[in-house]
């Protein structure tokens, strides 16, 4: 544990990976403050620009914003009860009362405080734990590999906010679109239709920000109220949360260790920790507490959880190579461009990287105390901006980072192309999430199918015959055998009607 | 009636139904005519997007029967809000704006893009003209200056900062 830290040591601790984290930690509270963004935009506008930047210090500002953005939907959801970023939705429930009662400075000062202990328990958690799940998967060889990316699809798809099976069919098109470009066996050009942009396959970040940033343009236009500047109560730089957390200690850990479980499980995601940790605390708590009506362990519980959850996220993809979620696939994908490989080999032929980005998500979440309380008013403010600004702002950001990727047009064209088709899949209730981890994992899961196939004489007996493979492949079955009863078990007008309003 | 209540779920159905169609389509042209569309599984470039494909097809009909029988999770009617127009406007301008930007060049076609966009929004015309202005000079400043990047010069190859 403390040799890859110390490993990493140097490689972080320098003035560019330092400075990276604050402009990191300070992005993502900003990009979360703003409801409707939240991190992973944050990470999808600042992808380009990490690709102009050495590896730890790139990895360093994602991760912080990633870090920042999680904690900085809370600041909306306690003083507009409009959460940030749907993983403060549950600080909602007594943030925003705790502000009406005049004491919105206590509960920013709470949700800062308690992300950034919940986000630093969760890093100590991944640091234990990561390298020992790495040197398991050292066992793995490619017939365990492919069970594994098919395992991390098919959770990512089954926990998906719309149905398993369109979260399988997005899984589906995300591996499809992995096998646009050159073949590595063969070196076909494989749906590339003659062009020689595509011979590459289509920059996945061009994909991401399409996705995800273009999409959202397009929603929040539709949403219209472009210049309305919503009332915010004056706001002051206040460390007194650090006495007011003192009471909360044994939720804030307890909250932590919910969200970096439920965070290392593929897709489970920090809305779901939230609201897991929340229920909890709210069980555990007294009846004078008065969960609901403004209970200061309410904000605890759901801001420890749902920065412990980055953590958790972390462990899984960091040591095998599978994303806990949309942000941490995206991350992986940064990983994998500035050339490193996540999972054993990541730990075994790279250790100080490894030990760079825990020290760079152990820090960002340090950083997160300080930044988050001193940089309240300007938060405060930031709110008051206008749609009419914001969205031009995001728009050209978007814009200028997709084609400094290759200073090419045509990403702007794949920009734009999945923009429409986020839009449009979002519009059907399509989860997006699954997509990319299908471009992540398509890579991982055809070339060790390939390989397996080639190693194996007896066809797919190979996959059988391994005993991790198969425990995977029968954990696999049981999840095809739930999504098959949910999708024949009679409850046909149910969703519709609570939709119409009837339920 | 079906169609009408699950409008967009019929438009991403139709738009992913096409993927795997376009596969079996380029399988059978482009990797027969490369000779790489059978034989083990190292020849064989086309066996996994194959097996995709078909896990698709049947996905998109078992979604086929959901929508049909009314089985999705939530509606998605095709339905307008009040500034559904403003974003088909903006998406035209968008699109004009990636054609001309390779010929006319960053620094004349971003402030136009950006000005219309701020007074669709509502802004006025000089706020909107020089917020257009001070937008475009800040990223070029940070694209061109920082990070180096050399943003499209246009036929009048005009540069800031690099």
């Amino acid at each position: 544990m403390f040799q890859l830290l110390s490993e990493g040591a140097p490689l972080y601790f320098t003035f560019a990976s330092l400075a990276l984290t604050v402009v990191g930690v300070v992005a993502g509270l900003l990009i979360g403050v703003l409801p409707g963004l939240g991190p992973l935009m944050g990470i999808v506008l600042m992808l380009p620009v990490a690709f102009h930047l050495p590896p730890i210090p790139a990895m360093a500002m994602l991760i912080a914003i990633q870090v920042g953005g999680s904690a900085g939907g809370s600041i909306s959801a306690i003083l507009l009860r409009i959460p940030g970023t749907p993983l403060a939705a549950a600080t909602l429930f007594d943030g925003y009362p705790l502000a009406q009662k005049g004491r919105s400075q206590d509960a920013i000062g709470l949700s800062i405080t308690a992300s950034s202990i919940g986000g630093l328990i969760g890093g100590l958690v991944l640091v234990m734990f990561s390298p020992i799940l790495a040197a398991f998967a050292l066992n793995f060889a490619p017939p365990e590999y492919a069970a594994m990316a098919i395992l991390g699809l098919l959770t990512i798809a089954i926990v998906s906010e719309s149905s398993a099976i369109k979260g399988l069919i997005a899984g589906g098109f995300g591996l499809i679109l992995a096998t646009i470009g050159t073949d590595e066996f063969t070196n076909a050009y494989r749906f590339t239709f003659g062009n020689f942009n595509l011979t590459s396959g289509p920059h996945i970040v061009a994909i991401v920000v399409g996705l995800f940033a273009l999409s959202e343009l397009f929603f929040q236009i539709e949403s219209g109220d472009f210049l309305k500047r919503p009332e915010i109560q004056k706001l002051v730089i206040s460390f007194r949360a650090l006495r007011l957390i003192a009471k909360h200690k044994v939720n804030v850990v307890r909250s932590a260790l919910i969200g970096t479980f439920l965070g290392a499980i593929p897709g489970a995601g920090g809305d779901v920790s939230a609201f897991v940790s929340y229920a909890a605390a709210k069980r555990l708590s007294k009846p004078e507490e008065g969960y609901g009506e403004g209970a200061e362990g309410g904000v605890v519980a759901t801001e420890a959880a749902n920065n412990g959850c980055c953590g958790g996220a972390l462990i899984p993809t960091l040591s095998l190579g599978i994303p806990g979620d949309a942000s941490t696939a995206v991350l992986l994908g940064a990983l994998f461009l500035l050339g490193f490989f996540p999972g054993p080999e990541l730990f075994r032929y790279n250790p100080d990287i490894a030990g760079g980005i825990f020290l760079a998500y152990l820090c960002g979440n340090t950083v997160l105390f300080v930044a988050g309380i001193v940089l309240v008013p300007f938060f405060g403010a930031v709110l008051k901006v206008s749609k009419a600004w914001l969205l031009p702002a995001v728009l050209l950001l978007s814009m200028m980072g997709t084609y400094s990727l290759q200073n090419s047009i045509f990403d702007l064209w794949v920009m734009f192309f999945f923009g429409v088709a986020g839009y449009l899949l979002r519009k059907g209730n399509y989860p997006l999430a699954p997509i990319i981890i299908g471009i992540i994992l398509g890579p991982v899961l055809e070339n060790n199918l390939r390989r397996s196939l080639l190693i194996s004489r007896d066809g797919l007996m190979i996959f059988v015959e391994r005993p991790i493979s198969a425990t995977i492949l029968i954990i696999v079955t049981l999840m095809l055998c739930y999504i098959v009863y949910v999708t024949i078990r009679p409850s046909p007008k149910t969703a519709v009607a609570a939709d119409k309003g009837c339920l | 009636m079906r169609i009408q209540e699950f409008g967009f779920d019929w438009v991403a159905w139709a738009m992913l139904l096409c993927v795997p169609l376009i596969i079996f389509w380029q399988i059978s042209t482009s990797l027969v005519e490369q000779e790489v569309a059978s034989g083990g599984p190292l020849q064989n470039a086309a066996i996994f997007p194959r097996i995709v494909a078909w896990l698709m097809v049947a996905l998109s009909g078992i979604n086929l029967f959901r929508i049909l029988g009314g089985r999705v999770s939530k509606r998605s009617p095709i339905e307008g809000t009040p500034t559904t127009r403003i974003a088909l406007v903006s998406t035209v301008v968008f699109v004009a704006y990636l054609i001309a930007l390779k010929p006319v060049g960053y620094y004349a076609a971003t402030p136009i893009l950006l000005a219309s966009l701020l007074r669709m929004f509502g802004l006025g015309w000089a706020s909107s003209i020089v917020g257009a202005l001070s937008m475009t000079i800040v990223v070029a400043g940070i694209f061109e200056g920082l990070l180096n990047v050399v943003l499209p010069l246009g036929a009048l190859k005009f540069t800031l900062f690099g």
